[in-house]
């Protein structure tokens, strides 16, 4: 089940698009699986229909799913999607704006790392 | 010959009202698109209901043009008209008619009622065409209210604060009713709300009013993207007028400044270090936090906000 917020950090067409990678990544949307429609997803979220097509879009862009014409839209076969530079770039990224939003909340590098890797673990252990 | 099919629903061309002293509208010029959903924000006193007032021809212009579906506001006839729904905050309707009365009544005046979008759209508020209006709770007036606009087929459907003063559950459907039974292809909206969790939910476009001129015209995350927030200890409680270029709200949380400003860049770290700040952070910002700060810029600061740890004597060091 996939849920948004209004009030996040994050623009809403981005959470769905994390929410969906999550899923993919931690194996509870596997291969073949099929998503909801378009409207479908923007009518459980409550959202504008052109909001979960930006993310749908961008999704498909990634190569994580993909539209079949009359049928739906469903999550794509497992393949190296990106780059090196590119995965390199999304990495440090991602490290940037984590340590952004927690350099200030007083816990030790340690703790947090032993956080980050606790839920990574955890998501990707059947990847092992 | 009204225009079919142009390619901005809405168009003012420095358009200008005065009300005594008060300047309304400014020079405003703005275009909006044919198509999706625009959201109109702005604080109260930024223009937004009088500039439709303006352009449904309500109101007249003081100085500069509009137009609403390429027809002069001025010259608006009846069929331009009726094109053109409304749905407004009041949610006024003779509370002597019941839902079944006002839609026989409604039905005559349009040529493209569509009577299962009407049924549709009361019944996801539960109002039944046999209940009188002065029944109603506001919610279910303003379901009513948006089911006699919706069913008119409108091309441009414009709502103003439509759902000020309704609960949670009213709220809802309303939302679902205008996103899932409302926003179709050809159809504009133009969704007017000081909620910004609607707006989130709602836009494809944000169109920001302020003091009766246009501020922004971009998409929400578009706007977002240029407004960031900082944290910092030890700035001086009071920064003169552009010492942090683009400022947008200053507040003293707990002994700490976060600013909002408009348009940074890294080089506003070491501008704050150079003021005196220290451990100098940029925090995430929320899309109501973002467009909130933009919207109470030029407007009074509020009192700082003291730490109640550092206030109480008893208590040891804050830090």
């Amino acid at each position: 089940m996939i849920t948004v917020t209004t009030g996040d950090s994050r623009p809403i067409f981005r959470q769905i698009i994390d929410a969906i990678r999550v899923k993919i990544a931690g194996g509870e949307l596997a291969p073949g699986d099929k998503l909801p429609s378009v409207r479908s997803l923007a009518m459980q979220l409550t959202v504008n229909t052109n909001t979960v097509a930006k993310a749908y879009a961008e999704l498909t862009a990634e190569g994580l799913i993909e539209s079949r014409a009359g049928v739906g839209v469903f999550v794509s076969p497992p393949r190296r999607r990106l780059s090196d530079e590119e995965r390199e770039r999304r990495l440090a990224e991602a490290v940037d704006h984590f340590v952004g939003a927690v350099a200030t909340l007083g816990f030790e590098p340690e703790d947090i790392v032993a956080r980050l890797s606790a839920v990574l673990d955890d998501l990707l252990v059947h990847h092992r | 010959m009204p225009e079919r099919g142009c390619e901005f629903v809405i168009e003012t061309d420095r358009l200008s009202k005065r009300f005594g002293r008060k300047l309304a509208l400014r020079e405003l010029t703005l275009r909006v698109p044919r198509g999706g959903i625009h959201a109109l924000v702005g604080s109260n006193g930024a223009g937004k209901s009088t500039l439709f007032r303006v352009l449904l021809g309500l109101l007249p212009a003081d100085g500069g043009t509009s137009r609403v579906l390429g027809v002069d506001s001025r010259r608006l006839d009846p069929a331009t008209r009726g094109r053109v729904g409304l749905v407004h905050e009041e949610h006024t309707l003779p509370g002597w008619m019941s839902a079944g009365e006002l839609r026989r009544m409604q039905r005559g005046l349009y040529p493209r009622w569509d009577e299962t979008c009407f049924d549709e759209v009361i019944g996801h508020f539960q109002v039944d065409a046999r209940q009188r209006v002065g029944q109603l709770s506001r919610g279910e007036r303003a379901g009513l209210n948006l089911a006699l606009a919706l069913a008119q087929s409108p091309e441009l459907l414009i709502l103003d604060e439509p759902t000020l003063g309704l609960d949670v559950v009213a709220r809802q459907a309303f939302l679902e009713s205008l996103l899932f039974l409302g926003a179709q292809e050809g159809r504009t909206i133009v969704y007017c709300s000081h909620q910004m969790d609607e707006v989130e939910r709602v836009a494809d476009d944000l169109i920001v009013l302020e003091r009766g001129e246009l501020a922004s015209l971009t998409s929400p995350e578009e706007l977002c993207r240029r407004i960031t927030c900082w944290v910092a200890d030890a700035l001086p409680p009071v920064l003169a007028p552009g010492e942090v270029p683009g400022l947008l709200q200053s507040r003293t949380i707990g002994g700490q400044q976060h600013l909002v400003v408009l348009d940074s860049d890294d080089a506003l770290a070491a501008r704050l270090t150079a003021l005196g700040g220290r451990h100098v952070e940029r925090l995430p910002l929320s899309f109501d936090r973002a467009i909130n700060a933009y919207l109470t810029r030029d407007h009074a600061a509020p009192v700082a906000i003291a730490d109640p740890v550092a206030t109480t004597p008893s208590a040891g060091g804050a830090r």
